[in-house]
């Protein structure tokens, strides 16, 4: 046995409960599903009718319960499901949500909270106020201990293959941290001005906003970002590291070998990039034309890695890298990309005019290209690098440029943004036509391109349908030059001998990237195939991680970017959160497409300042915490750590204490009076949050304009006595804490009329009577008469309309500030879900039912599990504290009894 | 005030985008919510969550009376540095 007895709920009942047990000597698990003990009680300003503080007599009983030698406390936890063991005892599934904050080394200094980037309802003021997405439940808060409230990975962030936080950024730029912004996405990769630009942002496509009116501008938000750093700073903004002692060759300058090596660099590696080219980029710098890609970019987004000191020679191909081993480095990198042109296949590939799409866009680069003025251009293939060869024959002066591709534009692999702006500058397509031979002259000159038409069938592996040749069909197109950007592959033969090569690709572990030669990792298209440059940026940081993990001898895990994020939340869950969505505008550019465009410009801008803010200001905050990093920045001593998961494990006990409280009433439902509408209705329980020393703002206002209320109305028994709300009973608190905030009010604003209007009061109680007169002789006017609508004046003043029984039954109306709504008590329905193998009796108004009330107050029906305070129905502080103690008389009785069955056995 | 109030959610989420052009309302000197609230362009009851919302994370404070009509007014600390 684990613990003599669970105790479900810390609230007043769960807390004395727990007490009392433990001062008994028997050990208790105390669970509470919030951040913090003290429920309910700790959030009231006073209590009826002694006036006492709340805070003062519950936080001594907070403390106790925490800090007790025989309770073990554990906040922020579920109790998933209790069953019962074979010798009578129970096996209880705890859940342990993820505080990911080290309770242990946390202050409570609230930092974190203050450099939150997220903002949300503060339950523990009934809404009446936003607290962070990191946060200590409330001053009192005992363990006085931050709590990052994770709902899981924003689909944004989930689905970026290079693990940058997309959420994290999107919430910075919102808060004007453009910097911070900047300088979060530059923990995953050096490339942010590229990424900017020409990543095809999958995180786009998975924003929760584009089942609303439209997504986010995540990659433009990028680029804003970069575009402001890069207009300020020269390199990345921060400082190279001390060097390590340990050295990394990386072969290829792509998107991949930079990334990685900017990674390295980071956790000081020497770093040396071989690049066989002529300048550093690799496909950044070749395969993507300046109208999507400026050179000037990509050199500042290299600048970014240089600056940590990596040395790049270019034009220096590697064949062996033994040789860089030998030379030295503890480790290399094959990262060279795919800069094989695939060729058609086809007669007359060999002659003048025809070449591959990559060296097309490469000799462009390299100012070698022919003169295409006039000149009739088909290009085949669909993917990006198709629409890029297109759109630059465009820029060149093709007379014609037409896009000859084997399926139809619905399969085409090219992003669908590229095919509708290459169309847009005058590339015409074909589709469902295949290469069979290039026709050429008696010169050896391209004359045609002689196709076949195809049809689609079955779906192949890729899962488009397969084209397939119609018979017969054959036909030449006219043209002068044929660019075949059908595919590409790694430049890989001389790695053959050294490692396995899975047809041009190296062969490594998937998850390591590391090859059957421990020192050598391949990562990128090398590896992948053709693929996209996000990809490999998060081929080239994984690559990083498992170099830097070898070479400190640790195990090859721990990717936690990429492999350890918490499951994507569920976007009708986010959708869920709110009753309504006011419709934005998306943040969209009108690209300006020419016909014939003859320049290399770039075609997009740069988002303006109030693009940027409108953007991300759409943000639904999905997962809730953003990842920005802000609140583990701030902490001071490090106890934040976003990579916890949630607990979940079994423990033995012999009996249960169910403390699971109450629920109030949901005000909304009684329509006619607004609440939810209305900015002034408000409920009993946000008045007494108003009330509370640690009160949500600097006195009591109306929720409309902030201005202090003359005139405050109390509206009693709302979802209490009303059968039309499906509750005939009385929730018993409510004329008395009316009675109570009367007299605060009139202590708070002396010049403030508080009236009541009430059916009749129920003051049973010790002194309750004298507590309800106390409130009348202080100037509180009771009206007697159930109200039957509020209707709201364009001042936000409250018109009530009741039936004033007092005054011979006349509908009277009367206008207030203020109208405060004495919720009454429902029911949490928490308590019988525990309990997958037996049935829980409720009663008939479905708290627990107590098999005995009358003689055995506590007990339920099942044997060894109890009930204290409000979860089996309407109680007081004093009653649930006297419910708790029967409930723990009960539940010692029964360990007695089970002891003593054990000892007679 | 015939509109029909947002969504909590929505408007608390828009606090942090609210705090340069609340800074801003007040750098010439205190405000009142509703006089915040017109010079941002949002209705007062939305004006009331971001106040308050900054007054609680230390970017606002309150005077220590209210106006005649009953209005607290709110100021920069320190200079309320907007980003």
């Amino acid at each position: 046995m684990d613990y003599d007895v669970l105790v479900v709920g810390a609230g007043i009942a769960g807390m004395e409960s727990a007490i009392k047990l433990g001062d008994m000597g028997k050990k208790v698990l105390l669970v509470e599903k919030e951040g913090s003990v003290g429920g309910r009680v700790i959030l009231l300003s006073k209590v009826f009718p002694t006036l006492d503080c709340a805070s003062c007599i519950t936080t001594p009983r907070m403390a106790a319960s925490i800090h007790h030698d025989n309770i073990t406390a554990q906040t922020y936890t579920d109790v998933q499901a209790i069953r019962r063991s074979p010798d009578g005892g129970f096996r209880v599934t705890v859940h342990r949500k993820a505080r990911y904050v080290d309770e242990a080394a946390c202050t409570g200094c609230q930092l974190c909270e203050n450099a939150c980037s997220v903002s949300v309802p503060d339950q523990f003021n009934y809404n009446l106020i936003a607290r962070r997405a990191a946060y200590i439940p409330f001053p009192q808060a005992v363990p006085k201990k931050a709590v990052i409230e994770r709902e899981g990975t924003s689909p944004c962030t989930d689905s970026c293959p290079a693990g940058i936080k997309a959420h994290g950024y999107v919430s910075l730029i919102r808060s004007g941290k453009y910097e911070e912004a900047f300088q979060l996405i530059l923990e995953a990769t050096p490339l942010v001005g590229t990424l900017g630009r020409a990543c095809y942002a999958p995180c786009e496509s998975e924003c929760t906003r584009g089942d609303l009116e439209g997504t986010l501008p995540i990659r433009r938000l990028k680029r804003f970002v970069a575009d402001r750093h890069y207009a300020e700073h020269d390199g990345p903004g921060i400082e190279a590291p001390a060097a390590n002692g340990m050295s990394v060759a990386i072969v290829g300058s792509g998107p991949a070998g930079l990334t990685a090596a900017w990674q390295l660099a980071r956790q000081g590696y020497r770093v040396k990039i071989f690049e066989a080219d002529k300048e550093p980029g690799g496909f950044l710098r070749y395969a993507l034309p300046t109208y999507r890609l400026p050179q000037d970019v990509v050199e500042q987004d290299i600048r970014n890695v240089t600056a940590l000191g990596v040395e790049i020679a270019t034009e220096t191909p590697v064949r062996d890298p033994d040789a860089l081993k030998l030379d030295g480095f503890d480790a290399v990198l094959l990262a060279m990309g795919t800069p094989l042109s695939t060729g058609m296949g086809v007669p007359g590939e060999e002659l003048g005019g025809v070449m591959g799409g990559l060296d097309f866009l490469r000799d462009l680069r390299h100012g070698t290209l022919p003169d295409l003025g006039g000149k009739r251009v088909v290009i085949v293939g669909g993917g990006n690098v198709a629409m890029d060869a297109a759109r630059t024959a465009r820029r060149l002066g093709a007379r014609e440029t037409l896009v000859a591709y084997r399926r139809g534009r619905e399969e085409m692999p090219a992003h669908k943004s590229e095919v509708d702006d290459a169309e847009a500058e005058g590339v015409a397509f074909q589709f469902l036509v295949a290469p069979v031979a290039v026709v050429g002259d008696a010169m050896g000159r391209v004359q045609g391109l002689r196709c076949q038409r195809m049809e689609l069938g079955q779906p192949d592996a890729s899962g488009r349908r397969r084209p397939q040749p119609v018979a017969g069909s054959e036909f030449v197109i006219p043209c002068d030059v044929v660019v075949a950007a059908i595919g590409m592959a790694p430049d890989t033969a001389n790695l053959a001998r050294l490692l396995t090569l899975e047809g041009r690709r190296v062969k490594v572990d998937a998850k390591t990237l590391q090859s059957e030669v421990p020192y050598i990792f391949a990562a990128g298209d090398v590896v992948m195939g053709p693929s996209d440059i996000t990809q490999a940026v998060g081929q080239g940081r994984r690559a990083a991680h498992m170099i830097d993990r070898w070479l400190q001898g640790q195990e090859m895990s721990g990717f936690a970017a990429l492999d350890d994020r918490l499951a994507v939340i569920d976007k009708a869950k986010v959708m869920a959160r709110q009753t309504s969505f006011s419709h934005r505008d998306p943040v969209t550019l009108h690209l300006e497409h020419q016909q014939a465009p003859r320049d290399f410009q770039e075609i997009e801008r740069t988002l303006s300042e109030e693009e940027a803010l409108r953007g991300a200001g759409s943000c639904l905050d999905c997962g809730v915490c953003s990842e920005c990093g802000q609140c583990v920045a701030a902490c001071p001593p490090d106890a934040i750590h976003l990579e916890m998961h949630d607990q979940t494990y079994d423990v033995e006990v012999g009996a249960v204490v169910l403390a699971t409280g109450f629920k109030l009433f949901d005000a909304a439902l009684k329509t006619d009076y607004g609440f939810g509408r209305f900015p002034n209705v408000i409920t009993a329980t946000q008045m007494d949050r108003q009330l509370a020393p640690t009160r949500p703002f600097n006195t009591v206002l109306r929720p409309s304009d902030g201005r202090v209320p003359d005139r405050i109305a109390y509206v009693s028994c709302v979802g209490s006595r009303d059968k039309t709300m499906g509750n005939p009973l009385c929730s018993k608190i409510c004329c008395m804490y009316t009675a109570k905030q009367n007299q605060l009010i009139m202590g708070a604003l002396p010049l403030a009329d508080v009236a009541v209007h009430y059916m009749d009061v129920r003051a049973a109680g010790k002194r309750y009577e004298e507590f309800y007169e106390q409130a009348k002789a202080m100037g509180a006017n009771y009206i007697k008469g159930r109200v039957a609508k509020i209707t709201e004046k364009d001042n936000g003043n409250l018109i009530l309309r009741y039936e004033d029984i007092d005054n011979g039954g006349v509908i009277t109306e009367a206008e207030y500030d203020l109208v405060v709504l004495a919720v009454g008590v429902q029911p949490s329905r928490e308590a019988e879900r525990l309990f997958p193998d037996e049935t829980l009796t409720l009663d008939d108004f479905f708290f627990v039912g107590e098999a005995d009330e009358d003689l055995s107050s506590g007990k339920t029906n099942l044997p060894g599990v109890f009930v204290a305070g409000a979860a089996s129905g309407a109680k007081d502080i004093v009653d649930s504290i006297l419910h708790a103690g029967s409930a723990v008389a009960q539940a010692a009785a029964h360990l007695e009894e089970a002891g003593a069955k054990k000892v007679t056995v | 005030m015939s509109r029909i109030p947002r969504d909590i959610r929505e408007v608390i989420r828009e606090e942090p985008l609210m705090h340069r052009h609340i800074l801003k309302a007040v750098a010439a000197g205190p405000r009142t919510v509703p006089e915040i609230a017109e010079a941002i362009g949002h209705p007062s009851e939305e004006a009331l969550f971001w106040v308050m919302g900054m007054r609680r994370y230390g970017l606002l404070t309150e005077s220590k009376e209210p106006t005649d009509e009953g209005f607290f007014t709110y100021a920069a600390v320190g200079g309320g540095v907007a980003r």
